[in-house]
C-alpha cells in the first residue's frame, strides 16, 4: 500500500508538529507514508473566495503530485472534502478520478481503510472535541445534530478508546467555530464571535485539551484561547494519539500543561 | 454597506448578540426535538424535495391546471411579471370595489414587492395583522426573519413601541399584556377591513385551492370578515395534489418552530357567497432562477426559516445585516438572482458549514449554492480588487512548489522575527483583533521530513 | 404579450428535465386517543372525554359558566349564527361549540370544514372554541387525514389548539387573534 502524505500548506509552515505526529502515528500503525515534496496546497482558499478558475492549476498540480499513490492521507478533513467534492471542475481524467477517491482524512483512513477503531494508550485529561464541519457534515465522519440526538463519530470513538480520557459534553456539540477560510478575515467580527462562543462552551464544561481533526479550526480557536490566556491547551487529535501511543516510559503529564497563560501575550 | 459592516455593527452589542443567538438556538433545539420524534423525517424531506423537483419540471402545466381549477371555483386569477405589476393589480382590485382599507396577514411576497409603501402612497390604509409584522410595521422597520419578524427586538422595545402607538402604559413589557393590547387593537382593524390579503404557503394544482398556515388565526379572521380576499403567491408555491400537503404540513411547522403543526392550516378554494377571491401569481425573477440549473432548486423553499435559526452567522449578525427581504442562508442564494452587484457580499457571509442544508426540509443544497454564487460573483468582477489579485497571486505561487516553499519560509520567519506589535497590528491584520497568530516554529514539516526521514 | 403568456413561455423555456412525481406518501402511526390527547395538551388545548349518556349542553355550561353568548348547531344556542350574521354579532360570541370531522393523533389538529362552521369567521372570532369529535374519527398522521378529507372543499381548516403567538421575545402567549382556548369534547 503506497500512501502519500498531504500536509496542508499552513500546517507545513506553522504546525510542523502536526505533520510529524501524523507521520509517526501512521508509522506506529504500520504504514510508512511518503511525503512528496513538490506538494503545495489543495486550492481551497482560492475556490472558497470564488476564484475556482484561478485554482485549477493548483488542482492539477495536486493530482500530478499524488496520482502515483494508492491513498492520499491528510490530517485535515477540510482539504479532503475540497479534493473530493470540488475537483469536479477540471477534466475528469483517470488520474483526477483516482486522486479524488483515494484522498482520505487521517481518521477516516485509520477507521475505514486500516479498520482501526480503538487505539491503545493513555491520555488522562478532559478533552473537548471540536468537530470540523467539513469532516462532519461534508464527509460524514460524525453524526449531525440536525439529524439525530446520538453524538457519535470516528474521532470521538478513537478518543474514547484511550485510557483515562474523558470527553467533554458540550451544550452545542457541532456548532461551527467560525473559521471559514477567508471568512475569518472578511467577516472578522462574526468569525471572532463564533470562535469565542465555541471556546466558552468548552471552558464552561471543563475542557483541558481542546482538540479536533482540522488544524484550520484549531488555529482560529487557539488564537482566541491564547488571546484570552485561557487555561486550555489546543492540540490536533493526531498529537494526542501520537503521544498516548508513546512507548512506555514517556510521561504524558509533562505534555499537557495545566495552563498556558505563560505563553506570549 | 456590505454584510460584514452591518454584522460588525450588530455584534458590537455583545449582550444583545448573545441574546439573539441563544433565542434562535432555542428555536433550533425545539426543531431538533420535533424532528427526532418522527422516525420518517428524513424520508419526508426527500419526498418533499422530489415533489417540488417534479413540480418545477412541469411548472407551466401545473400553473395552467391550477388557474383553470381556481377559475372554475369562481376565483379571479391574475398574473404579474414583476413587483410593479403585482402592486398595480392589487391596487386595481381595491379601487374596483371602492376599498380604502386593507388587512394583511403574513406574506413575504408582498414584502418582496414593497406593496405597503406603494398602497399607502395611493391612499390605502394598510394594517399588517401578524403580531410580529405589526410591531415592525409600527416601527417602520423590515422583518428580520421569515417566521419571527420581530426577533431582533426585545420586549422592552416592543413595550415602548406599543406605548407610543397603542397607548399601553409606559414601561409595560409583559409579553402577555402586550399581546392582549395588540389583540384588542387589531380586532378593531379586522372588523373594518374591506379587503384582506394573505400570502400562500401552498397552492394545489388539482383543486385550485390555496393553503395558508398561521398560528395566530389572523389570516382566517381577516379573510372571513372582509368582502374581498386577495391571495398573493410566488409561482413556486405550487404542488400537484392535496395529498402532497400531508408531506409538507408535517415538515413545515416542525422545521420552523418545533410545533407538530401550525395552529391553523387553512384551505381556501371558493369565496363565500357574495364575496370575492383573487389570486395573484407572481414571477418577479423566479423564471430566471428556474433557468439557472445550479440555483433553481432554491425555488423549492417553503419559507420555514429553519436555515436562519441554525445559521451561526445569522444568529450573530441579525436579519437586517442581510439587507434583503429574505435574510439568512436562503436569502443569500436568492438575492444575487435579483441584484448580484448589490448583494454580492451575501454569499460570502457564511463559513459553508452546511448546517442550513442539513435542516432544510426540502433539501436545498444551500451551502453548495453559496459556493457556486461565489464563483459567479468573482467571474463577473464583483469581488473587491484586493481579494481578486491576492487570489491570483496565491494561485501562481501554489502551482509552483519552489516559490511556494520560499514564500512559506518568509511568512514563517517574518512571524518569528518581527515584533508582536507589528504582526498583530489590527489595521493590517483583522485576524489579530480577537486572535493571536500561531507561533511560528523554527522548522517547517518539510524541513523536518527531509532531515529526518529521507 | 400579456404577463400570463410571457411567464408561461419563460417557464417552458427554463424548466428542468422532467422528473417523476413520487406516489402519495403514507406512513403508519398511532391513531389513538392517547396520542391525540398528548399532542393537543402539548399545543395548549384540552381534551375532555364525554360519557355516552352525558348531555352536551350540560358539559358546555359547566365548562363555560360565565358564557352568555353561545353559538352552536349542536346544543341550544343563545346567539343564532349563519352565513349572513353581521360582524358585530359574531364579534360578541363567547363560545362556539362546533363539530370537528376528524382528529389527527400526531399533532392534535381537528379538521373543521366550512359546513360545520355556521359562519366562516366563527371558529376564529369566538373568544373560546369547543369542538365535538367522535373518538373513532381519529387518524394517525396528516397523510391519513388528507386521504380522508379528499378534496378540501370550499373552505376548511385544520385547527390545532388555541390561537397563539411567540412574536415577542419567543415567549408563548395563548390567545393571539383567534380563540383564547380550545377544548375538544371526545365522544
Ligand atoms: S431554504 Fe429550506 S430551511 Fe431555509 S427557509 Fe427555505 S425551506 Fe426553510
Amino acid at each position: 500500500m503506497k500512501v502519500g502524505l498531504f500536509i496542508p500548506c499552513y500546517v507545513d509552515q506553522f504546525y510542523p508538529q502536526v505533520g510529524i505526529a501524523t507521520y509517526q502515528l501512521l508509522e506506529k500503525l504500520g504504514v510508512r507514508a511518503d511525503f512528496p515534496v513538490k506538494q503545495t496546497c489543495c486550492g481551497q482558499p482560492m475556490a472558497n473566495t470564488g476564484c475556482e478558475q484561478d485554482a485549477k492549476p493548483v488542482y492539477r498540480h495536486f493530482v500530478d503530485t499524488f496520482q502515483g499513490y494508492d491513498y492520499v492521507v491528510a490530517p485535515s478533513g477540510s482539504c479532503v472534502y475540497h479534493v473530493r467534492k470540488h475537483y469536479d471542475v477540471v477534466e475528469q481524467t483517470g488520474a483526477v478520478q483516482h486522486v479524488r477517491q483515494a484522498t482520505y482524512d487521517l481518521f477516516d483512513f485509520i477507521t475505514s481503510v486500516l479498520g482501526v477503531t480503538e487505539l491503545p494508550g493513555r491520555f488522562p485529561h478532559q478533552v473537548g472535541l471540536h468537530l470540523s464541519c467539513h469532516g462532519q457534515r461534508g464527509l460524514h465522519q460524525a453524526n449531525e445534530s440536525e439529524m439525530t440526538p446520538v453524538r457519535d463519530g470516528q474521532l470521538s470513538r478513537l478518543l474514547r478508546s484511550l485510557d483515562g480520557l474523558t470527553l467533554t459534553e458540550l451544550s452545542r456539540n457541532d456548532e461551527c467555530c467560525g473559521f471559514g477560510g477567508t471568512f475569518c478575515i472578511t467577516e472578522e467580527a462574526v468569525s471572532a464571535r463564533m470562535g469565542q462562543d465555541r471556546v466558552q462552551d468548552h471552558l464552561q464544561h471543563g475542557t483541558q485539551v481542546l482538540t479536533g481533526g482540522d488544524m484550520s479550526c484549531l488555529m482560529h480557536l487557539q488564537g482566541i484561547v491564547r488571546r484570552r490566556q485561557l487555561p486550555m491547551r489546543v492540540l490536533h487529535a493526531v498529537e494526542i494519539f501520537n503521544v498516548a501511543l508513546q512507548p512506555s516510559g514517556t510521561s504524558v503529564s509533562t505534555f499537557v500543561p495545566q495552563s498556558t497563560t505563560a505563553e506570549r501575550v | 454597506m456590505s454584510h460584514p459592516q452591518r454584522a460588525a455593527a450588530f455584534t458590537s452589542d455583545a449582550e444583545r448578540t448573545t441574546w439573539h443567538d441563544e433565542t434562535l438556538w432555542f428555536v433550533r433545539q425545539k426543531r431538533d426535538k420535533a424532528v427526532y420524534a418522527i422516525p420518517e423525517f428524513q424520508e419526508l424531506r426527500q419526498l418533499a424535495s422530489d415533489i417540488k423537483e417534479h413540480t418545477l419540471s412541469r411548472l407551466d402545466e401545473y400553473l395552467e391546471q391550477f388557474e383553470q381549477n381556481a377559475r372554475a371555483n369562481g376565483v379571479q386569477v391574475h398574473w404579474a411579471a414583476d413587483a410593479e405589476e403585482h402592486n398595480r393589480i392589487v391596487l386595481d382590485i381595491m379601487r374596483g370595489v371602492g376599498a380604502t382599507s386593507l388587512v394583511k396577514s403574513k406574506s413575504m411576497l408582498t414584502e418582496e414587492c414593497h406593496l405597503n409603501p406603494y398602497l399607502i402612497k395611493n391612499g390605502i390604509a394598510v394594517v399588517d395583522t401578524d403580531l410580529g409584522e405589526r410591531i415592525v410595521q409600527l416601527r417602520e422597520e423590515a422583518p428580520s426573519h421569515l417566521v419571527l419578524p420581530a426577533i431582533h427586538l426585545k420586549k422592552e422595545d416592543v413595550g415602548e413601541t406599543f406605548h407610543v402607538h397603542l397607548g399601553t402604559p409606559k414601561g409595560e413589557k409583559d409579553p402577555q399584556n402586550l399581546t392582549e393590547a395588540a389583540r384588542r387593537h387589531l380586532r378593531e382593524k379586522f372588523l373594518i377591513g374591506q379587503v384582506a390579503i394573505t400570502g400562500v404557503n401552498f397552492a394545489i394544482a388539482e383543486t385550485g385551492a390555496v393553503v395558508v398556515c398561521t398560528n395566530e388565526g389572523n389570516a382566517d379572521l381577516g379573510v372571513n370578515l372582509a368582502q374581498v380576499h386577495i391571495a398573493c403567491m410566488g409561482m413556486e408555491k405550487l404542488i400537484p395534489r392535496t395529498a402532497d400537503l400531508g408531506v409538507f404540513t408535517r415538515l413545515l411547522a416542525r422545521s420552523a418552530t418545533g410545533q407538530p403543526v401550525t395552529t391553523y392550516t387553512s384551505h381556501f378554494a371558493k369565496p363565500a357567497e357574495g364575496r370575492q377571491m383573487h389570486i395573484v401569481i407572481v414571477d418577479n425573477g423566479r423564471t430566471r432562477q428556474l433557468g439557472r440549473p445550479d440555483f433553481r432548486n432554491s425555488l423549492k423553499c417553503i419559507r420555514c426559516g429553519a436555515c436562519m435559526n441554525t445559521c451561526p452567522v445569522y444568529r450573530r449578525s441579525g436579519g437586517h445585516s442581510y439587507d434583503f427581504t429574505v435574510p439568512g442562508p436562503i436569502g443569500a442564494i436568492l438575492s444575487p438572482n435579483i441584484d448580484m452587484r448589490q448583494h454580492s457580499s451575501l454569499p460570502f457571509a457564511s463559513t459553508l458549514c452546511g448546517s442550513c442544508t442539513d435542516v432544510c426540509p426540502v433539501k436545498i443544497d444551500i451551502h453548495a449554492q453559496l459556493y457556486k454564487w461565489r464563483q459567479i460573483i468573482a467571474q463577473e468582477g464583483e469581488l473587491p480588487v484586493s481579494k481578486k489579485l491576492g487570489m491570483k497571486l496565491l494561485s501562481s505561487v501554489l502551482a509552483r512548489p519552489a516559490i511556494y516553499r520560499f514564500g512559506g519560509k518568509i511568512a514563517r520567519e517574518g512571524l518569528r522575527f518581527l515584533p508582536h506589535a507589528l504582526t498583530h497590528a489590527t489595521a493590517f491584520n483583522p485576524w489579530a483583533k480577537a486572535r493571536e497568530l500561531p507561533e511560528a516554529p523554527k522548522q517547517s514539516f518539510r524541513d523536518w521530513y527531509q532531515q529526518t526521514v529521507k | 404579450m400579456p404577463s400570463r403568456e410571457s411567464i408561461l413561455a419563460a417557464v417552458r423555456a427554463n424548466r428542468p428535465a422532467a422528473t417523476p412525481l413520487p406516489p402519495v406518501a403514507d406512513f403508519a402511526g398511532e391513531a389513538t386517543v392517547e396520542q391525540f390527547t398528548h399532542w393537543l395538551h402539548f399545543i395548549g388545548g384540552q381534551v375532555i372525554r364525554l360519557a355516552p349518556a352525558q348531555p352536551l349542553d350540560q358539559v358546555v355550561r359547566q365548562l363555560y359558566p360565565d358564557a352568555t353568548r353561545i353559538a352552536s348547531d349542536l346544543i341550544p344556542a343563545t346567539v343564532p349564527v349563519d352565513q349572513q350574521t353581521p360582524t358585530e354579532v359574531l364579534e360578541a360570541v363567547d363560545v362556539a361549540v362546533l363539530r370537528g370531522e376528524l382528529g389527527v393523533a400526531e399533532n392534535g389538529a381537528v379538521w373543521v370544514p366550512e359546513v360545520n362552521m355556521l359562519h366562516r369567521a366563527l371558529p376564529m372570532i369566538s373568544q373560546h372554541l369547543a369542538l365535538v369529535l367522535d373518538h373513532r374519527s381519529i387518524v394517525a398522521t396528516m397523510h391519513q387525514a388528507y386521504a380522508a378529507v379528499q378534496h378540501t372543499g370550499n373552505y376548511g381548516v385544520f385547527i390545532a389548539g388555541p390561537s397563539k403567538t411567540a412574536d415577542i421575545e419567543q415567549s408563548l402567549v395563548i390567545g393571539a387573534h383567534g380563540a383564547r382556548s380550545l377544548v375538544v369534547l371526545l365522544r
